[in-house]
């Protein structure tokens, strides 16, 4: 371990240091305010370092840990989402009574491990960085107790969760069994050598166990059951943070595994992932179609996303498309984290504190239906939630539409043309989900009681200018992903 | 010249947007001006087109491009030639005088507003269309019109029937522009660009690809949803929900003519495609001919005039089908010539309405004394539609005549064109003559004419349509044109004229002609029949497919929620394991490895004896029916395995599984208290559905052991250690070596998180859990609709 090591991952040592530091100062704290305020401080300040650093490319930690582009992109990401999961709770926890400092410094310590995954360049610092980063998850989903739902949901989330960390690392074993190693490049290597022989067979159902464990954390069919029951129980905010956060980092981990270390496993990964692609785009979509709680829907429709943003890894084999690949995945996962962030924001705007609150009785039962008249009650808001709704669809004038079609393109130019013709089937599905909840918000009568807090106001209101401004202008944005496209390692 | 013509065009429909967003602010601040000043906008378009008419009249094209993401092939090019500038007068033209008509017809209603907005948003997006150069900016503006006519239509939604055409509408059409998409990105894929120009540069390269009728199909999903064509016709009718000024604009004469706006942008490109004839020619006969069937079972006259409105779709499409220059060059004028004519009878339909508040036609009657100005439009329109000299609808009829008698198979199309143009004579007479004149109707309709906002557009159109008749040289070569060169692809000379001489398409016209009248006679003998044998068919129909699809999906949707996602964690967990089993298994088997054992010891006889252990206490797990009992059971099945690691010299391993194996049973027995009753909550056949579970899964399990075994681990580690653990730690116990020196952090480690769990654990157990809590009973199932 030498400074420059340290140095490497400075922005994820100062998040764990200040989250350490803050669970201890919390204990002083009165006021929940201030520790909000130093938790968003701290990933403000994480976020800096990791802009920072956009642009340098090394290996520490004797080739367990990578920063390069496609680190620094997600390391990057990942404090704005915290920030945005603290902007949308500050006055959601309070509301609903469950304002405890742990959510602050649980969420900092979660964000920490997606962007330990981000860097992880070794198979055992990925399954490191799965379990930190969704430890704090599975408290924050039963954050809401004694509410049963919420219980529920931590409970659930958890013991699936652990079951699903145990294919990634019986996965992980059968890879070590196969390669004799579990650095990234050391995996290469031996299959480069071509020495694997038979245990070539070990390393492919390995590879098969490693994408079941994280087609959990991603939600894709059929490792998504525990999704919809996961997303409707837990606070609405953590719901939020959980679909950016974990979703983006198990798909980091997946991007970073297949594209560096299986890109030779191609020919017998490729249909699975396109088999899996499909599915989770149909089953998501279809069964999105039949939920009244917007949460549910909400859930089946990150389920729906993750199928889009699998699509982009029938590409990972094709050397030509594979930084395309990434690149599109990555794209696609800003667009999903702002138009998701400000979904999910809306929400909560509307999300009443329950008055049977403590006595069991589910408090998050907000319909569609609930959302009649707020385009005339808060035209802001809703103007907001059509934009989401839009962005979600893949429809103009916003960011989803630039995100789908980079995603699109980069699957046909992988070659698998009928792939892209069931996302783009499905995404037709999908508007009448999305687009059911304009109507309800235009052509419905009714008095929606929602709450003003400026964060929370803040939240919809960046997200959506910004899906709307960067479908216009996202250059910038598109080149930056396209950089990160290029994994350094 | 021409190229900052177009610059100054688009900027000026950027600002369009921005002014739009005022229009509700305008409609509350000053409710007299703001139709007359939000005209102004389309006026400006119309007028700068004109400006730009003689340019292009030369031959000119203009592109302007801006760049948006280039290095996705994304740019915002804007072309102008004659097609998408015909197009474009149509569009800004009628915008203005429907803006300025629906501000008498919704005079009074409080989200007037919101229709100037929405109709300025929709000129917008459906100018764009016209002028588009890149085919992903043109589905940009496609998907824009889906969603504004989605707003026109459920302009009205406290009418159920209003937001649910609305919804069909957006359905069909929004989902057809994601199929458009779809055929556009195929040609991308084959040409590595979305810019038009490019694709018709590169035709011949299209024409032979593999990939082309694929894309040639998309396209024409896209253009068939957008452009009403059959099967997905049923939307346009329905979509008669709208206000009147709405159907006149968007449904009659701009939108769903965009479809075949998009085939004739296209035609240079996909035209050379084998299938372009064939399967055009089909899709718009069928339209033409049924769609003016249908027609014929109306008495509302706005659906008659919808159901014709499909059937000239459906003959603008066969005309391109054919391909000819003489049919496209048929198919431009009849744009044009349909465009007016509709758009004057759909206005004069809602002046109708609005004076006597029905538009059924068996009601009205003789009312044309009473709106002189609103019979005069509706008639002349009716004469163009129903094409009689001078009006341009004459000159489009005997061009079609002329057209299908020219082509293939003469006979078959010139019969079937004539059956639909003899019913569209019907219409006509019904639409525009009908309610005026003849027998007086219903006695309590108290007709009255409106403002001049209600009869002048419909007035001007029609007027308009007879000025272009008159003219035929004049609209030939100013017009018609320069829209068949753009749809060509070069320069051909268009000559129109009224007078042909006694040809056999003035034979057919005449043909027609006595037809449609003495069918149109006859409308209370004719129609019941008609409608009789639509209403035996209507079950079969694709609005009834349409219907059940979306149901169908529904019921789907509904059972998966509450068969699979049923809230039990064991099926969640089920599933997964399943789906591991069938990747990996199939993995295996698909692999055709050959599963050997490799060579092994002779088993001594404690082995038997531990797995016998093991054995006898997973089968008794399974049935103990008290908590202590499986935990000891699961305990002595660690335990052993523990000591097989020991006995094949892994004794760290062992250690290991010692300390978690004692700790797992110790934690378990401290939460033992708190845990309800044990008890069976699986009925018999689930049990044994789950043997078979367990059992898959065990053998994915046992198949990978054998995969294990058969490959020779690899050793550098222990050599490593063996090498070392004496120079390097002077220690000769290896073992002890590794655990408190090589690996002494880990063992750290290990121990801090199970002491850190421990009291996590005890602590939680001490604290937690408040009593009487209840238990949840019901599962998470029905969460359906």
């Amino acid at each position: 371990m030498t400074p420059s090591d340290l140095l490497s991952i400075l922005p994820l040592l100062v998040l764990v240091v200040w989250a350490c530091a803050l669970l201890l100062v919390d204990l002083w704290l009165k006021r929940k305010g201030v520790t909000a305020f130093l938790a968003a401080l701290g990933l403000a300040l994480t976020a800096g370092l990791a802009l920072a650093q956009a642009g340098e490319e090394t290996t520490a930690f004797g080739g367990m840990v990578a920063l390069d582009g496609f680190a620094s992109f997600l390391n990057v990401l990942f404090p704005l989402s915290g920030l945005l999961g603290i902007a949308v709770a500050y006055g959601y926890l309070k509301r609903m009574n469950i304002e405890r400092g742990e959510y602050y410094s649980l969420l900092l310590f979660s964000t920490a491990g997606m962007m330990l995954m981000a860097h992880a360049a070794d198979l055992v610092v990925v399954f490191l960085a799965l379990e930190f980063l969704s430890l704090p998850l599975y408290v924050l989903a039963a954050f809401a107790r004694p509410r049963l739902d919420s219980e529920e949901a931590g409970l659930k989330y958890f013991l699936l969760g652990a079951f699903a960390s145990a294919f990634v690392i019986y996965g992980i074993a059968l890879i070590y069994g196969a390669t004799g190693t579990t650095s990234l490049s050391g995996i290469v290597a031996a299959i480069e050598a071509g020495s694997l022989g038979t245990s070539g067979l070990l390393l492919t159902i390995g590879a098969a166990l490693f994408l079941v464990g994280f087609g959990f954390k991603v939600a894709a069919v059929p490792f998504h059951m525990w999704t919809p029951d996961v997303y409707h129980g837990a606070p609405t905010p953590v719901t939020a943070f959980m679909a950016v956060g974990a979703k983006a980092a198990g798909f980091a981990a997946l991007l970073r595994v297949f594209v560096t270390a299986f890109p030779a496993l191609d020919a017998d990964l490729t249909p699975v992932v396109w088999v899996l692609a499909a599915l989770t785009m149909f089953v998501g979509n279809v069964v999105a179609i039949a939920q009244t709680n917007i949460k549910r829907m909400l859930a089946y429709s990150s389920i729906a996303h993750a199928g889009y943003i699998l699509m982009a890894f029938v590409a990972f084999g094709n050397p030509a498309t594979r930084a395309d690949a990434v690149a599109s995945a990555l794209f696609y996962l800003v667009t999903y984290a702002l138009t998701s962030y400000g979904a999910w924001a809306a929400v909560i705007a509307l999300e009443k504190q329950d008055p049977s609150a403590g006595s069991g009785q589910a408090a998050s039962g907000l319909e569609i239906n609930d959302f009649a008249g707020l385009g005339r009650r808060r035209p802001a808001l809703a103007a907001a939630m059509t934009v989401f709704m839009l962005s979600l669809t893949g429809m103009p004038p916003t960011l989803g539409l630039v995100g789908k079609f980079y995603l699109f393109r980069t699957v046909i130019e992988a070659g698998q043309v009928w792939l892209a013709v069931i996302g783009v089937l499905t995404s037709l599905i999908s508007a009448y989900y999305y687009l059911r909840v304009v109507v309800v918000m235009y052509m419905r009568e009714g008095a929606p009681e929602t709450t003003r807090e400026p964060w929370l106001d803040f939240t919809w209101a960046v997200s959506a200018l910004a899906t709307v401004i960067l479908s216009f202008l996202p250059m910038a944005l598109f080149a930056w992903a396209s950089a990160a496209g290029v994994m350094g390692f | 010249m021409l190229t900052s013509q177009l610059t100054w065009l688009v900027l000026t429909l950027a600002g369009g947007v921005l002014f739009a967003a005022f229009a509700p602010l305008l409609r509350r601040r000053a409710e007299r001006l703001a139709a007359p000043l939000l005209a102004l906008l389309p006026l400006a378009v119309f007028v700068q087109l004109l400006a730009a008419l003689p340019a292009v009249q030369m031959g000119e094209t203009a592109q302007a491009r801006f760049d948006w993401v280039p290095a996705l092939g994304l740019s915002l090019t804007f072309t102008l030639d004659g097609l998408g500038l015909a197009m474009g007068l149509l569009i800004a033209g009628i915008g203005a005088l429907v803006i300025l008509y629906g501000g008498a017809y919704l005079h009074g209603h409080p989200s007037l507003g919101r229709f100037y907005a929405v109709v300025l948003l929709f000129m917008t997006a459906m100018l764009g269309i016209a002028l588009s150069g890149n085919a992903l900016l043109l589905f940009v503006f496609w998907e824009l019109t889906s969603i504004t006519s989605f707003l026109l239509i459920g302009f009205e939604h406290e009418r159920p029937g209003a937001r649910a055409a609305a919804w069909q509408a957006l359905l069909v059409t929004g989902g057809g522009g994601l199929a458009l998409m779809a055929g556009f990105a195929l040609l991308a894929v084959i040409t590595g660009s979305f810019e038009m120009n490019v694709w018709a540069a590169r035709a011949a390269e299209i024409a032979v690809h593999p990939l082309a009728p694929a894309a040639f199909l998309l396209i024409l999903g896209g253009a068939a949803t957008k452009s009403a064509q059959f099967p997905f016709h049923f939307w346009l009718p329905n979509a008669m929900e709208a206000p009147t000024p709405v159907s006149a604009y968007l449904h009659s004469a701009t939108m769903v003519k965009a479809g075949v706006f998009l085939l004739a942008r296209l035609f240079p490109v996909l035209g050379g495609l084998p299938l372009w004839t064939p399967a055009l020619t089909t899709l718009g006969l069928l339209t033409l001919v049924g769609a003016s069937l249908l027609a014929l079972a109306q008495t509302d006259l706005k659906r008659l005039l919808a159901y014709t409105t499909v059937s000239a779709l459906g003959m603008l499409v066969f005309l391109l089908g054919l391909g000819t220059p003489l049919a496209l060059k048929t198919a431009a004028l009849f744009l044009v010539t349909h465009a007016l004519y509709k758009g004057a009878l759909f206005l004069s339909a809602g002046s109708v309405d609005h004076g006597t508040g029905t538009r059924d036609i068996a009601r009205l009657g003789g009312i044309g004394r009473a709106m002189p100005f609103t019979a005069a439009a509706a008639g002349l329109a009716a004469l163009s539609m129903a094409g009689l000299p001078p009006l341009l609808g004459f000159i489009a009829k005997e061009l079609v005549y002329e057209t299908t008698l020219e082509a293939a198979a003469p006979l078959l199309l010139t019969g079937l064109t004539l059956v639909a143009n003899a019913a569209t004579v019907v219409v006509a007479v019904w639409v525009g003559w009908r309610p005026f004149w003849g027998r007086p109707g219903d006695d309590h309709l108290h007709p009255h004419e409106g403002t001049p906002g209600l009869w002048g557009p419909p007035l001007l159109l029609a007027l308009l349509g007879l000025a272009l008749g008159l003219f035929p040289a004049l609209t030939g070569d100013g017009l018609i044109a320069p829209m068949t060169a753009a749809i060509v692809g070069q320069s051909v000379k268009v000559k129109l004229a009224l007078w042909h001489g006694l040809t056999p398409m003035l034979g057919l016209s005449a043909l027609t002609l006595l037809l449609g009248v003495g069918l149109a006679a006859l409308r209370r003998v004719v129609q019941p029949r008609i409608a009789a044998f639509w209403r035996a068919l209507a079950p079969l129909g694709p609005a009834n497919l349409y219907h059940r699809f979306v149901h169908g999906l529904l019921s789907l949707a509904s059972w998966q929620t509450a068969v699979l996602q049923n809230g039990y964690l064991r099926v969640y967990a089920l599933v997964i394991v399943l789906t591991t089993a069938a990747l990996a298994g199939l993995t295996i088997v698909l692999k055709d490895v050959t599963l050997t054992l490799s060579p092994w010891q002779p088993p001594r006889f404690y082995d038997f004896i531990l797995v016998g252990v093991i054995l006898t206490a997973a089968f008794l797990v399974t049935r103990s029916r008290s908590r202590v009992a499986t935990i000891a059971l699961l305990g002595s099945i660690g335990f052993s395995i523990a000591v097989i690691f020991l006995l094949y010299s892994a004794p760290d391993l062992a250690m290991v599984q010692f300390a978690i194996e004692t700790l797992t049973v110790i934690l378990f027995v401290l939460v033992l208290y708190k845990l309800p009753k044990f008890s069976r909550l699986s009925s018999t056949p689930t049990r044994i559905a789950d043997v078979f579970f367990a059992l898959t899964g065990g053998l994915l399990m046992t198949l990978i052991m054998l995969l294990v075994s058969r490959h020779a681990s690899d050793a550098s580690a222990a050599a490593y250690y063996a090498a070392n653990s004496l120079s390097q730690a002077n220690g000769r116990n290896i073992v002890n070596v590794i655990l408190v020196d090589f690996r002494g952090l880990d063992t750290l480690g290990e121990i801090t998180v199970l002491a850190i769990a421990a009291i996590g654990v005890f602590s939680l157990i001490r604290l937690g859990g408040k009593p009487g809590r209840k238990q949840r009973a019901v599962p998470k199932g029905g969460r359906t609709k």
